[in-house]
């Protein structure tokens, strides 16, 4: 084939004198679905931008279905029948499924400025059937799950009749369940014709779904070819830039936590949990987790993960049951408590939760902190102390040294700031760190440099409970694993014991039960 | 990512930077002067600072709350409330009570109402404009209701040396501009009051005490504006139930102007400092240029929409990369 | 009985203004009485027809606080043409481009020069009302009787304000419910950014929205200058508070992409009226006004608030 269906020819893109693409060039071949791979920074949601209408390259050209595409703003991409699903879903809770596909192109009674509603319905109607929702059309969104919203952008690009859709991220929000309804809809689209640009960390799933692939890194393509032209070891060294051997560091030390009874032995552990309830949330949750030990916790998503961690930091104060740490019972402590006890909480949205994005790092870094440095009744914050704190935290987590201090860490990459969050807890040297997700998002040379970061904490005796989604990221990272499922605790696995299949059906659980 | 060096022009920089405001001031000074022979007398600036102080007590208070994210628009009614209160008791129509009665009776019931606004805002997680808009409602018709819309006069001559003497109300504003100043930049309660202004649930989850911090805000705002009405209410040399209601967009124009955001996370004593001056000698300016009424209007209006163009302009210059 | 209470809370606005009904038809016969209820739709006309104006703006979020000025100003030019010997028609006209014009100023500067709403309409609330001042002379002004006739004109028994105010309520619903313009507002609301990104003309929804509040303000100034007959220099003054009162008490977020103008606003606007006819009515007195008014106000705030946190809580949680 001479010229690809779509083709990106030289495309060049700079902020601020800061190269972000430098001559981008690859083909994409009609009906077929493009893994695009590369750590964030890599310049993959750049490039989309530019295809989807939102960004203008500097340099470079498009060619779309033989005719030259350059996009001037993301209606005249839809124009094209080109559709870009973000990872943030654009869609506006406040509004009807219906008015949300319809809201740039709404049919109208002749040349009344007035909406024709029934017309909207029956169309909107059968996009959803098309990708396989069977809700009523004038259903706000904001009552709509994750999947289900994800299902209703799909809609939107099918109401354009795309050709071509982006996905960025499209999984990382998503249930097993929802993952794979997903990939099913992305099977049927194709043999409709589609084609799909897929952009994606969960190598496994690119792997497996697309038929080439693309690997971006500083904003050139260093590889480009059909799936299995690729291996998951030279996937990430084109990623990365230098050979990985493994993913997860080395794993020492996990001898004492291999035997199982000990493992339940709540004396002189540093979190025992016995008993957690929480009506709809949270069954009679007993656990405990020991100096030192990396314990995850595994399951689907709502499963109750996230709640319990939320009960476990005192965000969610209507728990019965018992939580003792360190061998004092927490009856309703505030989370200014836990913390000053030893406790640390990194939650899944840094963005919303973990980071005040206008502030700068320094400020942010000290934001847990900042009570230990303060002097007197008034909590005088003298200059020296506190600084050499946040200098010393940056190096523990390695935070890019080409960082600022006073930088707003909105302008950070998403590993660097996920690296602000976690200094911002290891500050104060926590006994227990609790991580939710710690790694989404992060491209894979953070990711590597998280675990080596808990690895070492583990090591000096700090008790890590981390929650993940991904299977692989528990297992080379753990010394014990907890499954969860509908708000119980079903399993509980040694490192000897670890085995994928194992969890994944103590955390689907029967399939023939009524529950997700 | 590395942040460039927006300009090597050191003037440009400068005029950009936080003391655009100052600049401004400095600027129409110079401007007017020259115009009016009466500005820059020594006692034309006295009256300046005299007049300042007040409105500078309640902003100082204002900028705290805006620093969370929040506004209070009751200052104002809180002032004429104070007002009557104390005049009540101070009076020789009244009680007839001493002085520090009638001044610890203000402050307390401005810190008071102030808590009353803060719980509104914590305790039932309601918007502050709409509670505060509700108390300005309320407050000040209760002012106007007990009183029956009619001054209070023969006020003790010891309470009117508070507002009438210069030295006081300064060292009265200084040591509240001070205090604020100190705990906002060298405290730990100055830093949290940032962070609950930038991102309440990730200062939540960080530990700090975010409605306390909130609370304490509306306290001190209510507890500025008290003090301001001291001053307000010792030179009129009347409790008046009406006093202060022509300020309010004064007060708050001015904060904004000085460069403190309505979003909150960011404000400084400084910049309130630098606003309260410039529309103060703006207004003494004009009114010396003897200008009527409608002319002062108009030009405040402009001037405040003016400094807000420049610092629109100012941020998106020095916007950072990404 | 928390389902009742639930569904009681959804209609809170509702509720609360047929408790206002029952307590004062129950203090006083009069009150209830056809030709009062009448008054009071006439009464709430002019603030009812700026809080329709001002709910399109603050569903964007934005806020407009030069509405009085805006009706101040159009006022003033309506009786300076009309004491010149100028055809009604043409004031009626001059004043809606006055509101227009001004809408217009507010929208540059809050889309253009990118300042915030907040500040821009405090600086043409300075600048309306001493534009005002200036053309009043700040002096009182009477207005001929046309003006009068048009507040006291009646259509089928209603009066002409009623009519307006019924009219500009009902466009203003049919707008945000059935035009792609008025689904846009509420999309810009939520959030601006993210309309962007889906296509949407923001900046085109923002100038609008302001553009249709100084439109409205001068609606509102007409039906006020047709009951009063004359123009003072606190004509308008503090209707920007009320005006967001009413429509906030109907249900609109201060923060964007919720709200209605039917019922939501109108009914807004009719309790802050009913309350106050209801006082006068039972003789109470004058100064308990803005007392009552800014408690029910509260009231109707918090129960709003209840009602959204209620709302939320039932919903499917999404991370």
């Amino acid at each position: 084939m001479s010229e690809h269906w779509l083709q990106f020819d030289g495309i060049a893109k700079a902020f601020h004198g800061v190269k972000v693409l430098k001559a981008v060039s690859f083909g994409v071949a009609a009906g077929s679905m493009v893994g695009l791979v590369g750590e964030n920074g890599a310049g993959k949601s750049t490039l989309m931008n530019i295809l989807g209408g939102n960004l203008q390259p500097d340099a470079g050209r498009i060619r779309f279905a033989g005719r030259d595409y350059l996009p001037r703003d993301p209606q005249d991409a839809a124009a094209h029948r080109i559709a870009f699903i973000h990872q943030e879903l654009n869609l506006f809770p406040n509004l009807s499924i219906a008015e949300n596909i319809f809201l740039t192109r709404f049919p109208r009674f002749s040349t009344t400025p007035f909406i024709q509603r029934s017309e909207v319905d029956r169309r909107a109607t059968e996009l959803l059937r098309e990708v396989g929702l069977e809700i009523p059309v004038r259903r706000l969104v904001e009552t709509l799950s994750a999947g289900e919203r994800q299902l209703v952008e799909i809609a939107k690009a099918l109401s354009i009749d795309a050709r071509l859709i982006i996905f960025d991220e499209p999984t990382t929000s998503l249930t097993e369940r929802e993952t794979a309804r997903l990939f099913e809809l992305i099977a049927r689209l194709r043999a409709r014709g589609l084609a799909i640009i897929y952009i994606s960390h969960t190598l496994r799933d690119v792997f497996r779904q697309c038929d080439q692939i693309v690997v971006l890194r500083d904003g050139q393509v260093l590889g480009s070819g059909p799936t299995n032209t690729f291996t998951t070891e030279r996937l990430v060294s084109l990623m990365v830039g230098r050979p990985m051997s493994q993913l997860f560091p080395e794993r020492a030390a996990t001898a004492r936590f291999q035997n199982a009874t000990a493992s339940r032995d709540p004396a002189g552990a540093l979190l025992a949990v016995r008993g957690l309830s929480r009506p709809g949330l949270l069954e009679n949750i007993s656990f405990i987790c020991r100096q030192g030990e990396v314990l995850g916790l595994a399951g689907l998503m709502g499963a109750g993960r996230s709640e319990l961690a939320r009960v476990l930091f005192g965000l969610d104060r209507g728990a019965q049951g018992e939580v003792w740490f360190d061998g004092n019972l927490l009856q309703d402590a505030s989370p200014r408590e836990r913390i000053r006890r030893g406790m640390a909480f990194l939650t899944e949205n840094r963005h919303s939760e973990g980071l005040c994005l206008d502030a700068a790092v320094a400020d942010n870094l000290s934001l847990a902190g900042l009570a230990e440095y303060g002097r007197t009744g008034l909590r005088w914050l003298p200059r020296g102390p506190l600084q050499d704190a946040i200098t010393r935290i940056r190096g523990e987590v390695n935070i890019d040294p080409r960082v600022a201090d006073q930088q707003p860490v909105r302008t950070l990459s998403g590993g660097n700031q996920q690296k602000v969050v976690l200094g911002k807890w290891l500050l104060r040297r926590p006994r227990l760190l609790i991580l939710d997700e710690p790694t989404r998002g992060i491209d894979v040379g953070a990711k590597y440099e998280i675990y080596r970061l808990i690895h070492r904490l583990a090591d000096n005796g700090t008790g890590i409970f981390v929650i993940s989604s991904e299977m692989e990221e528990l297992i080379g990272l753990c010394d014990r694993i907890l499954v969860m499922r509908n708000g119980k605790l079903v399993d509980d696995l040694p490192r000897s014991e670890f085995d994928r299949e194992r969890v994944l059906r103590a955390a689907i659980g029967n399939p023939e039960e009524a529950s997700s | 990512m590395i942040r460039e060096k927006v300009t090597a022009r050191p003037l440009l920089d400068w005029f950009l930077s936080e003391y655009l405001v100052l600049g401004l001031t400095v600027a129409l000074f110079a401007t007017v002067a020259p115009l009016t022979p009466g500005l820059a007398t020594t006692a034309s600036l006295l009256k300046i600072l005299s007049y300042m102080l007040p409105l500078l007590v309640v902003a100082i208070g204002m900028t705290l709350v805006m620093i969370t994210g929040g506004i209070d628009l009751s200052v104002t009614s809180i002032i004429a409330l104070t007002s009557v209160l104390g005049a009540k008791l101070m009076s020789s129509d009244g009680q007839g009570a001493p002085l520090l009665a009638g001044v610890l009776l203000m402050l307390l019931v401005g810190a008071l109402l102030g808590a009353v606004n803060g719980a509104m805002v914590t305790l039932l997680r309601l918007p502050s404009f709409i509670v505060t808009l509700a108390s300005m409602m309320f407050l000040s018709g209760l002012a106007i209701w007990t009183t029956q819309s009619k001054n209070i006069y023969h006020l003790p001559g010891a309470f009117l040396l508070l507002g009438q003497r210069l030295p006081v109300a300064l060292a009265m504003t200084v040591a509240v501009g001070l205090s604020a100043d100190l705990i906002l930049r060298r405290t730990v309660y100055g830093r949290w009051l940032y962070a609950v202004g930038q991102n309440a649930t990730a200062a939540h989850i960080s530990g700090v005490p975010v409605g306390v911090i909130t609370f304490v805000a509306y306290v001190a705002s209510g507890f500025c504006a008290a003090l301001a009405s001291i001053m307000l209410t010792a030179r009129l040399e009347t409790g008046s139930p009406v006093l202060g209601h022509e300020i309010l967009l004064d007060i708050i124009g001015a904060t904004v102007v000085g460069g403190t955001s309505l979003f909150g996370g960011k404000g400084k004593v400084a910049w309130t400092c630098f606003g309260v001056l410039f529309l103060t000698v703006l207004d003494n300016a004009l009114n010396l240029m003897n200008l009527s009424e409608f002319a002062i209007t108009i030009i405040k209006g402009g001037m405040i929409l003016l400094a807000a163009v420049l610092d629109s302009t100012r941020r998106r210059y020095t916007s950072q990369a990404l | 009985m928390k389902k009742a209470a639930r569904r009681l809370l959804e209609f809170a606005p509702l509720v609360l203004f047929g408790a206002v009904l029952v307590l004062f038809g129950s203090l006083s016969r009069r009150f209830l009485e056809p030709s009062n209820l009448v008054n009071i739709v006439a009464q709430a006309s002019s603030t009812g027809i700026v809080a329709v104006g001002m709910t399109f703006v603050l569903l964007t979020a934005g806020v407009d606080l030069s509405v009085g000025a805006i009706m101040f100003v159009a006022a003033a030019v309506a009786g300076k043409m009309m004491l010149a010997g100028v055809a009604l028609p043409l004031a009626l006209g001059a004043m809606l481009v006055i509101g227009l014009a001004v809408g217009a100023v507010n929208a540059f500067f809050i889309t253009r020069i990118r300042v915030v709403a907040f500040i821009v309409t405090l600086s043409t609330l300075f600048i309306g009302r001493g534009l005002g001042l200036w053309i009043t002379e700040t002096r009182a002004m009477n207005l001929p009787e046309s003006f009068l006739q048009l507040g006291s004109a009646r259509l089928l028994g209603v009066p002409f304000p009623a009519w307006l105010f019924g009219t500009v309520v009902i466009v203003g619903h049919l707008v945000l419910t059935y035009t792609p313009f008025g689904r846009q507002v509420f999309a810009v609301g939520y959030d601006a950014r993210a309309a962007r990104k889906a296509g949407v003309r923001t900046q085109r929804i923002l100038a609008s929205v302001y553009l249709i509040s100084g439109l409205c303000a001068a609606v509102g100034a007409v039906v006020t200058l047709g009951q009063l007959g004359a123009v003072s220099p606190k004509f308008g003054q503090q209707k920007e508070f009320t005006a967001i009162a009413a429509a906030v008490l109907g249900g609109t977020s201060l923060f964007g992409g919720r709200g209605n103008v039917l019922p939501g606003t109108l009914v807004g606007a009719l309790l802050i009226q009913a309350l106050e006819n209801g006082l006068v009515i039972i003789n109470a007195d004058p100064y308990l006004y803005p007392i009552i008014t800014s408690a029910v106000i509260f009231l109707a705030v918090w129960l709003e608030s209840l009602r959204n946190r209620v709302r939320s809580a039932g919903a499917i949680a999404v991370p």
